[in-house]
């Protein structure tokens, strides 16, 4: 439908046992954007981050990346197409350094210790977290835990970073920080960024536009502004009767 | 090569020294033990070779087997039956034994994780294979079945290393050899891709797959590895000892008893099962150099003994002892970590 979006979701859905997650989802990025996935708890945000990035297949519906069907692809495999994801609940390399549990990522498509060291360590700068690049990642405060998830993800080279709730915990001034740094990644080195987020203060700075998912489906799309007036959002997360 | 160097200039002078040092005195340990104490070394070198061949698929990938006498065995007995009945000399025969581990190795690794067959069922899967491997060899009459197999045995005086016939001494040699090659191989290892794809797998698996790492690949390079160089401390053994029984090659303890070291000594870490070997061959020689002086005869004491110690290990020492020596040295982690 959109010929020059770098992901093309279209008509996704999976279930659980019967319990569906995803329904019939579609949405697309196009290359260079900044685009926002909310909606309450148990919307199915992170299962379609799954789906998006390999860890589970979609039962039906296409995933595109870059022109490439990717639907059903190992996480692996989908991150050297140049995606790069983090994890809603932090899932570091608890018994190696920090600066290692990076490393990982910057080995992505090269064998050599020093380009992948190299990577990382510019990585962990963006990040603003390189001078705790000698401790294990086990040792990490919960908000550092989520920048290494960052940096991690940004190691692989990845042209789309998936980035699941990664400010959640922060205080405002981290936040301010941390949108300033995706802002930057986005502006200087084009990476395109799709990110789930509770935090509104994020979204409204970062997202050019803003898909709203519940129970499982896409209830409407637009720019922040157009969406926080949306009287479905309003009503998907506040109940019906609060209107 | 230049890799190799590079490892080498990366460790910090005061662990190159040492280590230059400790190489030095292996070197010239023959000329000033006796026969009895250079036994006594080539079982510290020999459990620190299989120590580090286990700590590769587990201290570094996190895959627990409890079933490496398989690999030890067929490595063995591969060798053995080949130099028995064609005369084929044992260098050859190492070839042949590695092909045979890597590929039983790749069959084991392919159900386990093609499957999913992960931590405690991939420990029983690895028993398993190790158990039915030796009903195997209780009946397979080529190799002399349960009576075992014996190889050719010659003067000690001559040193015929074509063959492997000879001198203690020579497998002193080689034993240090193999010990000192698993080292060298476990430090490189640990500083590439590959030893950093392990760790990310032994630490989340889920985690390694998004950061692009082919979790299926690693986890069979990893076994790979591991059973291609027991395979070695088959061949070693078969040509040491010279006889070969299923009951015990292939027995359950003789697995537990080559996880030992690198527990003690400290999982994960390159020094850890040298350390760990040398720990326990001390102990269990001088316990029984003890019970001998008093007099007692107590069979299976070795064994409660390494219960005890591997107890106390898991109780108080959960990392082994190397970590708290590493740091009394003032090596710090450079034994983990490239230094910048």
């Amino acid at each position: 439908m959109n010929r020059e979006a770098l992901l093309d979701v279209a008509g996704v859905s999976k279930s659980f046992r019967g319990l569906s997650a995803v329904a019939d989802a579609s949405l697309h990025v196009a290359q260079g954007e900044i685009v926002a996935l909310i909606g309450p708890n148990g919307a199915g945000k992170t299962t379609l981050f799954n789906l998006i990035a390999g860890a589970l297949a979609p039962d039906c519906g296409s995933i595109r990346f870059d022109g490439r069907d990717i639907a059903g692809m190992r996480a692996d495999q989908v991150c050297s197409t140049g995606i790069g994801r983090t994890f809603q609940l932090v899932k570091p390399f608890a018994d190696m350094s920090v600066l290692d549990n990076v490393m990982v990522g910057g080995f992505r498509g090269n064998a050599s210790p020093t380009v992948a060291r190299e990577r990382a360590r510019r990585a962990l700068a963006a990040l603003h977290i390189d001078e705790l690049r000698g401790q294990p990642a086990s040792s990490l405060t919960l908000p550092d835990r989520k920048k290494l998830e960052v940096a991690r993800a940004l190691a692989t080279q990845p042209r789309l970073l998936l980035l699941d709730e990664v400010m959640a915990g922060l205080r405002p001034t981290e936040t301010d920080v941390m949108v300033q740094t995706f802002t930057r990644l986005n502006r200087e080195q084009s990476v395109t960024i799709l990110l789930i987020e509770h935090v509104m203060r994020a979204v409204m700075a970062l997202a050019q536009r803003v898909y709203v998912l519940h129970h499982g489906e896409i209830i409407a799309q637009g720019t922040p502004a157009e969406v926080t007036r949306d009287p479905r959002v309003l009503e998907s997360y506040l109940g019906a009767d609060a209107l | 090569m230049s890799e190799l160097r590079a490892l080498f200039s990366q460790a910090s002078a005061r662990t190159r020294n040492a280590l230059l040092l400790l190489l030095a005195l292996l070197l010239l340990a023959p000329l000033l033990l006796d026969r009895y104490l250079l036994s006594l070394m080539i079982l510290v070198l020999y459990f620190a070779f299989v120590g580090q061949a286990w700590n590769i698929m587990m201290g570094l990938c996190g895959q627990l087997s409890l079933g490496h006498a398989l690999y030890v065995g067929l490595g063995a007995y591969t060798a053995a039956a080949l130099y028995q009945h064609f005369g084929l000399t044992p260098w050859l025969g190492m070839l042949a034994a590695v092909l045979v581990c890597v590929a039983m190795a790749s069959v084991i690794g392919w159900l386990a994780f093609r499957f999913g067959i992960a931590g405690t069922y991939f420990a029983l899967l690895t028993i398993a294979f190790a158990e039915f491997t030796r009903i195997g060899f209780d009946h397979f009459d080529w190799v002399g079945a349960s009576g075992g197999f014996f190889l050719k045995v010659v003067q000690q005086g001559t040193t015929d290393w074509l063959n492997l016939r000879g001198h203690p001494r020579m497998f002193y040699f080689l034993a240090l050899a193999l010990a000192v090659g698993a080292f060298v191989l476990t430090a490189w290892l640990m500083r590439s891709r590959a030893g950093y794809y392990f760790r990310a797998i032994r630490d989340n698996e889920e985690a390694a797959r998004a950061a692009g790492v082919n979790t299926f690949r690693y986890k069979m390079i990893a076994i790979q590895i591991s059973a291609a160089l027991t395979a070695l401390a088959g061949v070693f053994f078969a040509f040491y000892y010279n006889n070969l029984f299923p009951e015990q090659i292939f027995n359950m303890g003789r697995s537990i008893e080559i996880i030992l070291a690198p527990i003690i000594g400290g999982v994960g870490t390159l020094f850890g099962p040298v350390i760990g070997a040398a720990l326990l061959t001390l102990l269990s020689e001088g316990l029984t150099e003890l019970l001998q002086i008093l007099g007692i005869q107590a069979p299976g004491l070795k064994q409660i003994l390494y219960g005890v110690a591997l107890a106390l290990s898991i109780m108080f020492m959960p990392h082994g002892v190397w970590p708290g020596i590493a740091r009394r040295l003032g090596l710090g982690r450079d034994a983990k970590e490239p230094q910048e």
